[in-house]
């Protein structure tokens, strides 16, 4: 089948690649304006205080200074929230962490609207911070929400986990700890809005659904949506850091304060650091029971997450932690519960992984610990234990679609890396360096659970030029979803993909298709431009048939061009012909996600209906004086489904597993008493291209049916199991175990530290 | 005082600029690449009246060599020093520590008068220089000292420079046949990173192993760069072997007294002047037996 087509699965070159490279591309916070006027946002000066006062004279009095906006300026409701709307625009009488946002200034200059925030004076009454999730549980907590401080409480269980350890041979208990992961985007929060003398208002700002990002708008400002335009495409980096409103609201606001001015808001790193959403921070408690076999017998899982001080997305992260906390693994007995807490940490929400990358450390460590106890080969083990299509998960339902995990594990058997081990792990160049090699396979849902509807559509127009406008609502997040979009369309129309535009993320432009966020862009956004083609190939057929007056059986679709005995039809003929007639030019497409029929009681929403799996080897070296660890090879082994472009798949992969390395080894966010001290780039470390391995990437292709072309999503997978492939890396190396991450020099030192206290001990 | 209101300055000799700094009545502050001035200002740390802008002051740009000694102009930038044969030859050590100063961009901007001026104790050139036995030579309208380095700094931040006066010139003892040196740098990560612990050694070698006498300065351990003077006594007690250089390296945690900061805790600190020793020491005699 793969052999005759045209685009699909071909090395297509990125459709906004020369743009991109050559920096011509503006992104939207690129623009600037002769007239334009600058937004600034007062955050809050304590991670918990009652606010007594706000009193905006000064600011106002400050020449240049447009207008001052507090709660009060606020027409409809104020708050957002994609799921519940916790979180105020602009605070009233209360801040619960340091990223709330009290006032709005605009103003001549940056600089003036800076110092016009200076001049607002707010009375605060400090209150005590809550700091620390386990303890924001306890009863005696203060309070930041009128329910308490627990935001969710998920539950799977499913066979009977007290037998099942009394029945073991072995059990492991450990506790993991993961940090609050930035998601560090080039492009920080930020873009702009206008109002015309209409009243119609445009927003241009960055974001993974525009149409939600509207409703957002229209809550706050109690404003037809139909009367806000928003543009939120290109994005200049996202990761799931604008699946929430970052500033949409703030410059609606602003914009309606300007006399049509249109009103800019970019936040500098140090306010994004600040008020930007993070991954949430996890402790994960996990006991694992195996026979001595190496048959996974049962699983506990205890999961808390800080989501700070709203909800955001915090609730839907802690159900698909736990959904995925097992791995995609068949173990009967499970028993796990996953808390989303709140705290005055800033705010946590969606970031690439989606909880995943915090529980998936746990079950992977503990199925290497188990293997190494049982001398097992880790691949055995997990071939041991993984589930096939068809067969019961761990959660206890069906897997229906298709499941790639041990084709995966016989590739990763059979690459270079994994053969050749233990000759490459001689090749340290230092006697002081030790290298260590491992893996570890994950999974991750694609497209939302139950209880969400889950839709893409699409639409085709034909154009004057002879070219076919294809408009998604899902976003350009940068993963190169257009070019995926493109390949499809170029495919079905039988044209050269030169004559394929693509627009996305502009709710004046293009339909509701949901979020660019659950590894979905391309898988739904794939199929819907699938389901827009052929309405479209209907439409030229019958213009043509209409045009060259033969019957519509008669009409061939050739490359390029339709045919009808020996007569060619161009697509610009086609346009005249149906302009001239006032006939429509433009298609639509739907496409609704297939669900699972039945959730599992208390989960928040699992099972999915489809997940990407992936397998990742890796090979570090250990700089056992200091702690310092490099890594030096990545195999990347993804089951996307077919893939639609190569290129783009290895993209994804070399970027994931980039983002990996720098979730072990580097980044934190670190908050004390509410505060951030991590300030900006400066402390805040991610890889830079001397930290970046060599990354190979080697797919297997495992037809997903539902999919287009039979792809699947793949986005998210990517960047997680190569977090324990890493950590299990290290004890490879040393024979150091690390619970918690980043695997900073430190950490990994004191690791060391201890393993050769154990070990004196034992000796003794 | 906001950005804007700032005044820039441009001199287009180092008289003028001396001539300035001897009048100027308002605040006023140097800039050359702006590497850390800048970020400074953004910060609103730095807020001079006026900044005099000395990039432009070429006659304070050469390296050359001049009765034994190497000359170094302050406004030599870190990618004048990794390019220039002369230090390669004579002053590896600080052609390797400059290599470590943040990115590219940052050694094409950044200038060595202003590494030493900002006075970070995690300065990466400053410890090469040490072993350099570098002088900073100062120049106000009417005079000019010269300061050995280790006498240059008061503390974090802090410097003997006064208001009115400048650096003119940085003085090094270029390396010797038999003599070796190297910098280690331990951050963060590889590349755009502030040292947790760094240092320079420079060791006299005779024939072997055998080391006549060294220097060796520990960077971001103390509140300005520091000497390991115990450890520098027992390098010539006998050949460096691996055993050795163990031992002596054991001593280094008892010459720095570091801080915990967001980067480490004074603990890790500690050991790693151990380890950076250890490591460079190791990868010195390896350097020397292939020389």
């Amino acid at each position: 089948m793969k052999q005759s087509l045209n685009w699909v699965g071909k090395r297509v070159k990125r459709i906004d690649g020369p743009e991109k490279v050559t920096g011509e591309l503006k992104y939207m916070t690129d623009y600037h304006f002769e007239n334009m006027a600058w937004g600034k946002v007062l955050r809050a000066k304590y991670p918990f205080a009652k606010i007594h006062s706000i009193h905006t004279e000064k600011a106002r009095q400050l020449p240049g200074v447009i207008c001052v906006l507090t709660h009060e300026d606020i027409p409809g409701f104020n708050g957002f929230g994609i799921v519940v709307p916790d979180q105020p625009v602009l605070a009233s009488d209360i801040v619960r962490c340091t990223g709330d946002a009290v006032a709005l200034v605009a103003a001549e200059t940056q600089e003036i609207a800076e110092q016009a925030l200076r001049l607002i004076e707010v009375e605060y009454e400090p209150l005590e911070a809550v700091t620390d999730a386990e303890q924001a549980m306890a009863e005696t907590a203060p309070k930041l929400h009128p329910d308490g401080n627990i935001h969710s409480h998920v539950k799977i269980k499913n066979g009977d986990t007290e037998k099942a350890f009394k029945e073991a041979d072995i059990i492991i208990e450990n506790t993991f700890y993961s940090p609050r992961q930035m998601h560090a985007f080039i492009e920080t929060e930020g873009g702009w809005g206008v109002m015309d003398e209409e009243g119609l208002i445009t927003i241009r700002c960055p974001g993974q659904y525009a149409y939600r990002d509207r409703m957002q708008i229209a809550r706050a400002l109690a404003y037809n949506p139909e009367r806000i335009r928003v543009i939120s495409s290109p994005i200049g980096g996202a990761f799931g850091g604008k699946d929430e409103i970052t500033v949409q609201i703030y410059l609606a606001l602003l914009a309606m304060n300007t006399n049509g001015r249109p009103v800019k808001i970019h936040l500098s790193r140090e306010e994004s650091v600040i008020a930007g959403i993070k991954r949430h921070p996890f402790k994960v408690q996990m006991r694992t029971a195996a026979k001595n076999d190496g048959t996974l017998l049962a699983n506990e899982v205890r999961a808390v997450a800080d989501t700070g001080a709203y909800a955001s997305l915090g609730g839907a992260v802690i159900a698909l932690a736990i959904e995925h906390s097992c791995g995609p693994y068949k173990i009967p007995n499970v028993n796990l519960e996953g808390f989303c807490v709140y705290t005055n940490n800033g705010i946590s929400g969606a970031f690439r992984g989606f909880g995943v990358n915090q529980v998936c450390i746990g079950i992977e460590t503990h199925l290497d610990m188990i293997a190494e106890e049982l001398q097992m080969d880790p691949i055995d083990i997990r071939k041991k234990n993984v589930y096939h299509q068809g067969e019961h998960s761990s959660l206890g339902h069906v897997v229906k679609t298709s499941v790639g995990t041990y084709k995966t594990l016989e590739v990763a058997e059979h690459c270079d890396l994994w053969k050749n081990r233990s000759q490459y792990k001689q090749e340290a160049s230092e006697p002081w360096k030790k290298r260590g090699v491992a893996l570890a396979t994950s999974f991750h849902g694609i497209g939302m659970g139950i209880g969400l509807p889950d839709y893409g559509s699409a639409t085709i127009e034909l154009l004057a030029d002879g070219t076919f406008l294809v408009a998604v609502g899902c976003e350009e997040i940068g993963g190169g979803n257009g070019t995926a979009y493109a390949q499809v369309a170029a495919e079905i129309l039988n044209c050269d993909i030169s004559r394929i535009k693509i627009v996305q993320g502009d709710t004046a432009k293009t339909l509701d298709g949901g979020t660019v966020t659950a590894s979905r862009s391309t898988y739904t956004g794939g199929r819907a431009v699938a389901a827009a083609a052929p309405n479209m190939i209907k439409l030229l057929t019958s213009a043509v048939a209409d045009i060259l007056q033969v019957p519509l059986s008669d009409v061939i679709v050739q490359r390029g061009c339709l045919t009808a005995k020996e007569e060619y039809v161009t697509y610009e003929e086609i346009y005249e012909y149906l302009f001239n007639r006032h006939k429509p030019t433009k298609v639509e497409g739907h496409f609704l996600l297939p669900k699972e029929k039945a959730e599992i009681k208390g989960s928040g929403g699992a099972p999915h209906h489809l997940y990407g799996y992936l397998t990742h080897v890796v090979m570090v070296e250990v700089d056992t004086l200091t702690g310092e660890t490099e890594v030096l090879r990545v195999v990347s082994i993804p089951d996307a489904g077919i893939v639609i472009n190569p290129q783009g798949l290895e993209g994804q992969a070399e970027g994931g597993a980039v983002m990996g390395i720098g979730y072990t080894l580097y980044e934190d966010v670190i908050i004390e008493d509410g505060f951030h001290k991590t300030r900006n780039f400066t402390d805040y470390i991610i890889p830079t291209i001397r930290e970046t391995p060599v990354i190979e990437t080697f797919p297997v292709e495992d037809e997903e049916q539902t999919g287009p072309f039979g792809a699947k999503g793949i986005g998210e997978v990517v960047m997680i199991p190569i977090i324990p492939a890493i950590m299990s890396a290290i004890y490879d190396a040393t024979g150091a175990r690390i619970y918690q991450l980043p695997a900073t020099p430190e950490r990994i030192f004191n690791a060391l530290k201890n393993e050769k206290k154990q070990n004196a001990l034992h000796a003794r | 005082m906001l950005v804007s209101e700032i005044d820039i300055i441009t001199p287009q000799t180092v008289n003028d600029c001396l001539l300035i700094l001897s009048s100027h009545e308002t605040e006023h502050r140097l800039i050359a690449g702006g590497t850390d001035a800048v970020v400074r200002m953004k910060e609103g740390k730095w807020r001079p009246s006026t900044w005099i802008n000395i990039k432009r002051l070429k006659e304070l740009r050469y390296i050359k060599e001049k009765n034994g000694t190497i000359h170094i102009g302050p406004l030599t930038t870190h990618t004048d020093i990794i390019h220039s044969p002369l230090l390669q030859k004579k002053a590896n050590v600080l052609v390797e520590a400059a290599r470590e100063v943040g990115a590219v961009q940052m050694q094409n901007m950044g200038t060595i008068g202003g590494n030493i001026g900002t006075a970070s104790p995690a300065g990466d050139t400053i410890p090469a220089l040490y072993v350099l036995d570098a002088t900073i030579e100062l120049q106000s309208l009417n005079t000019k000292r010269l300061i050995p380095i280790n006498q240059f700094f008061i503390g974090p931040g802090r410097t003997i420079m006064k208001q009115n006066e400048m650096i003119t010139n940085i003085i090094i003892q270029p390396q010797a046949e038999n003599e070796v040196g190297i910098f280690q740098k331990l951050g963060p990560r590889k590349a755009q990173s502030i040292s947790i612990v760094n240092v320079a050694i420079m060791l006299s070698m005779a024939k072997d192993r055998k080391c006549l006498e060294g220097k060796i300065a520990f960077g971001s351990v103390a509140p300005t760069i520091v000497r390991a003077k115990k450890c520098e006594a027992l390098l010539p007690l006998s050949p460096l072997t691996d055993d050795i250089i163990e031992n002596i390296a054991k001593v280094a945690w008892k010459e720095v007294m570091p801080i915990t900061d967001g980067r480490a805790t004074a603990e890790y600190r500690r050991d790693m002047a151990s380890a950076l020793l250890k490591r460079g020491l190791y990868r010195l005699m390896k350097r020397w037996e292939n020389k």
